[in-house]
């Protein structure tokens, strides 16, 4: 006979180290999935004032410009609640991934080439601060929790018995 | 035996394509039923960017503002906050930051004869500041309100005057 069984919940009381990393996995899971939803938040409510922060990135083509700003905080606000629900985690992972490395990296090159715009981040307002090294270091660090999560996902094992 | 679970992998495979068309979807579908929707694909076209700015924005081109400063018949102020304002700033321009706008409005007030044109500036191409001071200001009631966009970047790249001192009085 063949029992398959989380083995975080198993071992836990065994093994300590199973059961941190049982805590770490959890927390990176909420982190995420909060700072995803938050982020989501301003960019739904104001789709106008968001094109126009993806605008002034100026590196998508003109017609992608709308779609994105229409787009992306729904995906950003169903990531979050997939994360903190635990739904669909292996394709939620993926995707907060390489968001974070899209960001990360239009950031970079946006600062790279002198152009002095915010962030869009978190808030599409106007007032808020153009984007420096801290906000791409701010998304490195996200981006170090989102590759821990991607590593716990799938290097999680299965225990087999026979 | 522990064993590694591969199956997350073909999950992701579907899962990915599907959290992406479900946002799209409810992104599209909301966006249509929304009063303020905007188009799907947008015209971002320099030319409308510019017709907009000019409607919309209150924004004045670099050339318009430096005939007016020359011709002295327009009142500048800045935006930023008051250490950027003392570190330089357009010549004879006012200091308002936009932080502090509402509280530092009265100072300033009465230095503006009504009727006067006033041109609002901040720093680089996001800073919005001195498009929300323009509006602040007309809604104070100024309607000749106009915003340089980027301002005090331009106005410098233009080797127009410019002036350093500290943001004590509002005339600097």
């Amino acid at each position: 006979m063949e029992e398959k069984s989380c083995s975080y919940s198993q071992d836990a009381k065994q093994h300590p180290q199973i059961m941190y990393a049982g805590i770490l996995y959890h927390a990176a899971r909420w982190i995420l999935g909060i700072v995803f939803i938050y982020a989501s938040l301003h960019k739904i409510l104001y789709p106008a004032a968001f094109a126009e922060a993806v605008y002034r990135y100026q590196i998508l083509p003109d017609w992608l410009v709308n779609l994105t700003a229409l787009v992306l905080p729904w995906l950003e606000l169903f990531l979050g609640v997939f994360l903190i629900i635990g739904l669909w985690m292996p394709g939620a992972v993926v995707i907060s991934n390489l968001l974070f490395i899209i960001f990360m990296s239009a950031l970079s090159y946006n600062m790279a080439r002198g152009l002095d715009i915010s962030c869009g981040c978190f808030s599409t307002s106007p007032t808020a601060g153009a984007a420096d090294i801290w906000t791409v270091l701010r998304d490195g660090m996200l981006l170090i929790v989102s590759l821990y999560l991607l590593f716990a996902t799938f290097a999680r094992t299965v225990r087999v018995r026979d | 035996m522990p064993i590694r679970d591969r199956s997350h992998w073909r999950h992701a495979f579907w899962q990915i394509p599907a959290i992406i068309l479900l946002a799209g979807l409810v992104g599209i579908c909301v966006n249509y039923l929304r009063p303020d929707s905007i188009p799907i694909v947008g015209d971002w076209s320099a030319k409308t960017s510019m017709a907009a700015a000019t409607q919309d924005k209150l924004s004045i081109p670099l050339a318009g503002a430096a005939n007016l400063f020359s011709e002295q018949l327009a009142v500048f102020i800045d935006a930023r906050d008051e250490q950027e304002y003392a570190d330089g700033h357009i010549r004879g321009a006012l200091s308002l930051a936009w932080d502090d706008a509402s509280e530092r409005f009265p100072e300033i007030a009465g230095d503006i004869p009504s009727g006067t044109m006033i041109i609002t500036y901040c720093d680089g191409e996001g800073c919005h500041m001195s498009y929300d001071l323009a509006v602040f200001l007309r809604d104070k009631g100024f309607e000749n309100v106009w915003e340089l966009a980027n301002g005090w970047t331009v106005w410098q790249d233009a080797n127009l005057p410019v002036e350093e001192g500290n943001a004590v009085s509002p005339r600097g």
